[in-house]
């Protein structure tokens, strides 16, 4: 078996287990443990949709996974100025 | 050679996340600035996320998510300063000064605050007070 197939896949593992992670963070009482959680989550998962993109070669999900991640910093730096209000 | 520099990078990557990911979910709720803490955690998955990205070969990714992490790490953690940290623990706002005990004309509020006790508010003001007399025998 070929080494960097057996990489991507135990990184996809850990992947996993981070989202896991991230789920149960998520769930903390803070607000901005949320916030953090989900950013994780969305994160993980861009880079889970890379590693299977490459490991099947499939073009578009890198797209996909680009489309996540800035879209996912967008949102999470947006809900945070919310969260913050303004400076008094 | 470049594919075990690749799979190098990436087993690398894959123990970082699953040391964050532990990191995270074992740091106690009690722990003073937690939310502070795990945000610094997950600084550790992003960099992990970007040696991946570059095992991976997606080096504009990589150099994107490398310049954005931070803001939103920042802005994470700036949100909660400004809300919920210094709303509920008031104590953060204020600063403590310490007294110089040494200068013999500042009197502490907490340091004679605690000579009088609560049950001495009760006693008559003759009795706070015990006036100790030597007894002389005029014999000897």
């Amino acid at each position: 078996m070929d080494i960097l197939f057996i990489a991507k896949f135990i990184l996809v593992i850990a992947l996993i287990i981070m989202m896991l992670a991230a789920l149960r963070a998520s769930a903390y009482k803070s607000t901005s443990m949320g916030l953090l959680g989900s950013s994780v989550v969305v994160v993980a998962f861009a880079m889970l949709l890379l590693v299977g993109g490459d490991i099947y070669d499939l073009g578009f999900f890198k797209d996909i996974s680009l489309a996540l991640i800035l879209f996912g910093f967008i949102g999470t730096v947006a809900f945070a100025a919310v969260l913050g209000g303004d400076d008094k | 050679m470049i594919e075990y520099v690749q799979s190098a990078l990436l087993i690398i990557s894959a123990i970082l996340i699953i040391i964050s990911a532990i990191g995270l979910i074992s740091l106690s709720n009690s722990t003073k600035n937690v939310v502070y803490a795990r945000i610094h955690i997950v600084g550790v998955f992003d960099i992990a996320c970007i040696i991946a990205l570059i095992g991976l070969g997606q080096y504009l990714l990589a150099g994107i998510y490398f310049i954005i992490a931070p803001f939103t790490a920042h802005a994470i953690a700036n949100a909660y300063w400004k809300k919920e940290d210094r709303e509920n623990n008031s104590d953060l706002v204020t600063v403590e000064v310490e007294p110089d005990y040494d200068n013999p004309f500042i009197h502490p509020k907490d340091k004679f605050g605690s000579l009088e006790t609560e049950e001495s508010g009760k006693l008559k003001a003759d009795d706070r007070f015990s006036v100790t007399t030597l007894e002389i025998d005029e014999g000897e």
